[in-house]
């Protein structure tokens, strides 16, 4: 459970290794349409970093976000991640894995608008993330064999552990949708760590918070990378929260990667600026 | 606590210690019960022992009563009684597919139907041309095929599960009103099928059928075998003993239901209900999960369909309609979708009042003025305003699911955060406590089991909140 060594060298210049690299995506489009969402993005996490990706409403983040999850299927491109490819070119046919099969690979993830199952219980909204990791089929639920409740009561143990990490030790009796909203916020993350993942994808964990509930999960979200090694994607619109915790930063608009590097580089880039504040801005500046 | 703290021992030692250390603590749980709830736990042992003894106490008193008496009074016959579990036992089935995985089958009496006819090919001399005996007391050399009862029930219920899991993979990608439509064509179709397959002209490799009577068509098949164990008929001139076998299924019912929604799988519906994109994004495979949903659901009605057929002894295409895909959902959107004795109240309540007291009602009236309405005759329109007055004052059925309950009611989440955690706390305890609840659970089950044979509806209202 200690800190994942930070990959050393530079992504632009391939000096890091490959099997550094946790999720490399090729040449990603999506378009919806005659709208291209996503253009051709080609886009490298490194193992153990969080990385954030940013840029202006309708840049194509969440819908990235959702081809890595497979809930999305590109128009055309390559995902790979930790050696298993979710998406690929099979001849002109783009095939990509199931958002469960994803899951089941290491990916978890929460959702701009909370998507809590709500008249159900915080401790069963963790278990359900641990579905995947449980082998108990019905006919064991029907018969109440040894194994299957003996993995029901690992999965309470679990998830009661799970909800302390996220902070809502004593509320796993409480409904998802009676919880306050930062708890809720917890909650998503909790269910998706129950997942077990290797990558955790966050879409605006802090939206709608105020400051100090904000500084409260970018603390949060570096212990979580500490203490399970995790590697996280983030997307965020709260400037200071992305360039307070990011290792590196990307930036998209319009679909497509207009800048890339750590938090500094990306600051000074007269791109970035031009695509927030626009052109007169970037000029002045 | 301390029950959860302890080791579960594996294999099969460890099952059977499972099961009697369950039944060991039912004592122990109904002392605890009577302590903390005396009122509602001795109203309800009332009830079930009166339940148990009823088809007795009908036989004994109450039909001897209502011949003498110049005021009858309505008390369900035996068959009616028997039919109140058949449709009990299609209730619990039908809401695992509608009350915990949240799909709408408006075709459920399609598996209804399979049950009936799989009884009804493998139990009953109508492939005479054949003669084939299994572990059956029919007579040796008799024509036609004979299965003994104990292996229709799983041969329907493996039949319907199958015909549900067949009926499901096309279509559980459909969502909402799509998949009521494609359940609602799958429902005319079987009975219409089984209609029309009375001359069947098919010539398949070695496989020869010339104007082959299948299905017996508008007649149906007859005789079906009844029921029998050791000697003893369990069809329907028996009577009593008929009650106590829909007794015993119901109960295998009731256990199989609580299991699976204590489980993996009833967390993955319940998932799969609140939000499917979010629940397949937590790593359910969510069409098999439905499919499992929509096959095992499907299975109670081919055990209900294999108890109907065995039972009365015939089945015709006639029987299966789509008023009773749609009576099976009222009762349990009256009784309480998503909770099990909720949709077992419903569907008791319903079969009397559609069998017993509307046409008792109509005996009553026309006693008065042969001019006057008979009910009976009125029964869906009886349902229907049931059904908006049940929607406009409680919404979420006589005995309902918590999560319906606030689901339908809105309730402000600041107000229900206490009542809620209380609940929550509850099933948290129900989780944790699982030998203990085991046994409470037993105990409840026969508790129901024997409500099940109760005639009066008023167990919904009595039995306020028996989860």
């Amino acid at each position: 459970m200690t800190a994942a060594p930070l990959p050393t060298g530079d992504l632009r210049t391939g000096t890091l290794p490959d099997d550094a690299i946790l999720v490399r995506a090729r040449g990603v489009t999506k378009r919806f349409g005659g709208l291209v969402a996503v253009n051709a993005v080609n886009f490298d996490i490194p193992r153990g970093a969080i990385v954030s990706l940013i840029g202006p409403n309708g840049a194509g983040k969440t819908t990235f976000f959702n081809m890595i999850t497979g809930a999305y299927t590109p128009t055309s491109g390559d995902i790979t991640f930790d050696g298993h490819a979710i998406v690929r070119m099979a001849g002109s046919k783009v095939r990509s894995l199931k958002p469960f099969q994803v899951t089941a690979l290491g990916i978890g993830r929460t959702f701009q608008n909370i998507r809590l199952f709500g008249t159900m219980s915080a401790l069963d909204n963790v278990r359900v993330g641990l579905h995947v990791h449980l082998k108990s089929h019905w006919w064991d639920a029907v018969l109440r064999t040894p194994g299957m409740r003996a993995e029901e009561q690992r999965s309470i143990e679990r998830g009661l552990e799970l909800l302390d990490i996220v902070g809502l030790s004593g509320r796993a009796d409480v409904w998802a949708r009676n919880l306050p909203y930062g708890d809720q916020r917890r909650l998503e993350i909790g269910r998706a760590l129950a997942t077990n993942p290797k990558l955790l994808l966050l879409d605006e964990p802090t939206a709608g918070m105020n400051s100090s509930e904000t500084a409260e999960m970018t603390d949060f979200i570096r212990r979580l990378r500490r203490d399970f090694g995790l590697t996280v994607l983030l997307i965020e619109h709260d400037m200071r929260v992305v360039m307070g915790i990011s290792d590196r930063v990307t930036v998209l608009d319009y679909g497509e990667v207009i800048a890339e590097g750590t938090p500094v580089e990306v600051r000074a880039n007269p791109r970035v600026i031009e695509a927030y504040l626009g052109r007169g801005a970037a000029a002045e500046a | 606590m301390s029950a959860a703290a302890k080791p579960i021992k594996p294999g099969l030692v460890g099952w059977f210690g499972y099961l009697l250390e369950s039944a060991m603590a039912v004592p122990g749980a109904y002392r605890d019960a009577l302590v903390r709830r005396p009122r509602r736990t001795i109203a309800l042992t009332a009830l079930i022992v009166f339940g148990l003894l009823y088809p007795i106490l009908n036989r004994q008193i109450f039909q001897p009563w209502n011949r003498a008496s110049t005021f009858p009074l309505p008390f369900p016959e035996d068959a009616v009684v028997t039919f109140m579990i058949i449709f009990a036992i299609m209730a619990i089935g039908l809401n695992i597919v509608a009350g915990f995985a949240g799909l709408l089958d408006l075709g459920y009496v399609a598996f209804y139907a399979l049950g009936a006819y799989t009884a009804a090919f493998f139990a009953s001399p109508h492939f005479g041309s054949v003669t084939f005996i299994l572990f059956s007391e029919a007579p040796p050399g008799f024509p036609g095929i004979h299965l003994p009862f104990w292996i229709l029930v799983p041969l329907g219920f493996l039949v319907a599960a199958t015909f549900g899991v067949l009926l499901g993979a096309p279509t559980l990608r459909l969502r909402g009103d799509y998949l009521a439509i494609v359940t609602l064509g799958f429902g005319e179709i079987v009975p219409v099928v089984f209609k029309n397959l009375s001359a069947v002209n098919f010539e398949f490799g070695p496989i020869r059928l010339v104007n082959a009577n299948l299905t017996g068509g508008n007649l149906g098949i007859n005789p079906i075998d009844a029921p029998r164990f050791f000697g003893i008929s369990f069809g329907s001139n028996s009577g009593i003993a008929a009650v106590y076998l829909g007794l015993i299924l119901l109960l295998g019912a009731i256990v199989v239901a609580r299991n699976l929604e204590r489980s993996r799988m009833g967390r993955a519906w319940m998932a799969i209900r609140e939000d499917e994109v979010a629940a397949e994004m937590m790593g359910i495979n969510t069409v098999r999960t439905k499919l499992l949903a929509f096959g095992l659901g499907a299975s109670f009605a081919g055990v209900a369909g294999v108890m109907q057929a065995s039972y009365q002894g015939i089945t015709t295409s006639d029987f299966f309609q789509f008023s009773t895909s749609i009576l099976v959902l009222i009762m349990i959107i009256l009784g309480g979708i998503g909770n099990i004795w909720g949709v077992i109240v419903g569907a008791l309540g319903l079969v009397f009042l559609d069998s017993t007291f509307l046409p008792y009602l109509g005996l009553r009236f026309t006693a008065i003025n042969p001019d006057l309405p008979n009910p009976s005759q009125f029964n869906f329109l009886i349902f229907g305003i049931l059904l908006v007055v049940m929607m406009r004052f409680r919404p979420e059925g006589f005995i309902p699911n918590r999560q319906r309950a606030a689901e339908l009611r809105h309730a402000p989440p600041g107000q229900a955060i206490g009542s809620a955690a209380v609940l929550g706390e509850e099933a948290l305890a129900d989780e944790a406590k699982a030998d203990e609840i085991a046994a409470e659970q037993v105990a409840e089950v026969e508790a129901e089991a024997a409500a099940a044979a109760d005639a009066e509806a008023e167990s919904a209202t009595e039995g306020d909140q028996p989860r």
